[in-house]
């Protein structure tokens, strides 16, 4: 690797689309800014109702439109607000992953954690861990194509 | 279930099976006929809803699936339910999608009899319409079918060379072809006590040396058509990635007329109907200065790949969105090898069983506990 490479290679900062459930995850979040809790600033925060109303849609273009990372954050399975919405996005997230594998497409760019709202430690954590995943991981080698 | 029998006169398999439902439409027991007839040009033949036996010349085994017939079935009886018995004659990958069907709420099988055929396969409807025997594709299948010649394979879609099952099940009545002599008998066969009724009247005889061949010739054309399956399968394996995807759907124009063949996609206002991907001059200006340029109309992979997402659990692989293609963009390859791993994750076998939910409405508290959790 040619030193210009690697300059270019450490420069890359990933872009991660987060959606959050409003009653867990992102008062997880909440709870991390609130705490004073550094974390990577990489992630843009959507905040959404519930994980289970995250259609499969949302995060394929987020991902063809060259973000470098999905993250979709619900309350703990039993937890759901809505009962069991987060069932249902477990559910939603196997067949996203299993339909990007059987193309060849990063299913390792998309990530479904549950953060309840006392975790903010948790959420900066996982922020933490994915940020340097995708780093390793490297840019969306979608976003490079124009012919989508 | 009762196995009869009906007698093939001059070698006219097609005319015989059109005198049995010409004799279970005069018998009173059903008001209509919903059956395949030739269109007065001879080109096509198309479903046509029948009452007047008279009328009827059915060419249930013409090669050719113009529509899905599930969708016709969905159309006649979502708003309500048929007041009267009606008989719908239908390939077995029909029969998959209007199961699939009623369990999204999209048809209502009250009063429908379901009266499921053989498919020895069908044509691609350009190739039906200006096939070189003209008048006579029909004869020419079932010949290659019954001398197990594969003359017939290149002219057959893709969706019907590797069919996941051409012999219906889950219907009432079942015209049988496979392991028949199809120079004397073709079976009918009752599958549910509705069919056994109807046919108990008709008084259609019972031959039990003409339909001793028949279980085995079930079994082995599953397995033959399973191995090509399998192959076709791996063959297709190589499309991976993004770059082989983009060129995959190189030729879409976003007519979303897969969409609009399909039996599943029912949904009477898509997402990519409506003003979602309608935005600002600045936004699609933003987007050509951050990537440098980018393809018009844009989204064709978005559109495949999230209709893939809402509907592939439940697809039957009737092919219908290949067939629709202006492009002859080969959708069965990227469609049969996703739709088999994923509804093998889910063990979910669409229209096999109407009390089998489909995965995306049900769940279980200790499953899949690895995602989310690492």
């Amino acid at each position: 690797m040619s030193e210009e490479q690697k300059e270019k290679k450490e420069a890359f900062e990933p872009k991660i689309v987060g959606f959050l459930c409003n009653w867990c995850s992102y008062a997880g979040a909440d709870l991390a800014g609130t705490s004073r809790i550094q974390y990577p600033p990489n992630v843009r925060i959507i905040r959404v109702m519930c994980s289970g109303s995250v259609d499969s849609m949302y995060i394929l273009r987020a991902l063809l439109e060259g973000a470098d990372g999905v993250f979709v954050g619900g309350c703990h399975p039993g937890d759901c607000h809505y009962i069991d919405g987060n069932y249902k996005a477990r559910r939603r997230m196997v067949l996203l992953e299993n339909v990007l594998e059987t193309l060849g497409l990063e299913k390792e760019r998309v990530w479904l954690r549950w953060i309840s709202a006392s975790e903010g430690q948790k959420f900066a954590d996982t922020m933490k861990e994915m940020t340097e995943r995708i780093r390793k991981l490297g840019p969306n080698p979608i976003a490079k194509q124009w012919n989508l | 279930m009762t196995q009869n029998v009906i007698n093939v006169k001059d070698n006219d398999v097609a005319g015989s099976i059109n005198e049995f439902l010409k004799h279970l439409l005069s018998s009173g027991k059903i008001q209509a006929l919903l059956v395949q007839q030739s269109t007065p040009s001879k080109k096509v033949a198309f479903p046509v809803l029948i009452s007047d036996p008279k009328r009827l010349h059915a060419r249930v085994i013409a090669p050719v699936l113009p529509t899905a017939t599930a969708s016709i079935v969905s159309k006649m009886t979502k708003i309500q339910a048929s007041p009267k018995p009606i008989g719908i004659v239908m390939r077995a990958c029909q029969i998959r999608a209007v199961l699939e069907l009623v369990k999204l709420n999209q048809a209502n099988l009250t009063n429908i009899v379901l009266i499921g055929v053989d498919c020895p396969g069908t044509f691609p409807l350009n190739t039906y319409a200006n096939f070189p025997e003209k008048t006579r594709p029909t004869p020419f299948l079932l010949e290659t079918l019954t001398k197990k010649t594969d003359e017939a394979e290149k002219y057959l879609r893709t969706a019907c060379k590797v069919c996941k099952d051409p012999i219906p099940e889950n219907a009432d009545i079942i015209i049988g072809l496979y392991g028949m002599d199809l120079e004397k008998n073709v079976l009918i066969q009752a599958g549910t006590q509705t069919g056994k009724s109807l046919l108990d009247d008709l008084k259609l005889e019972e031959n039990q040396d003409a339909v001793k061949h028949r279980e085995h010739a079930v079994k082995e054309t599953r397995e033959a058509k399973n191995k090509r399956r399998e192959a076709f399968i791996k063959d297709k394996g190589a499309i991976k990635g993004i770059e082989k995807l983009t060129e995959f759907f190189d030729k879409c124009v976003n007519c979303h007329n897969c969409r609009q063949a399909c039996p599943i996609c029912y949904c009477k206002e898509c997402l990519f109907d409506s003003s979602v991907f309608d935005q600002e001059a600045y936004k699609f200006l933003r987007k050509a200065e951050t990537k440098g340029l980018f393809k018009l109309p844009n989204d064709s992979v978005l559109f495949h790949l999230g209709r893939m997402n809402h509907m592939i659990l439940s697809c039957v692989q009737c092919g219908l969105c290949e067939q629709a293609c202006p492009n002859e963009i080969p959708l069965m390859d990227v469609f049969i090898p996703v739709a088999e791993s994923a509804q093998k994750t889910f063990a979910y076998h669409p229209g096999k069983d109407l009390k089998e939910k489909i995965p995306m409405i049900v769940y279980r508290e200790d499953e899949f506990t690895e995602v989310g959790e690492k």
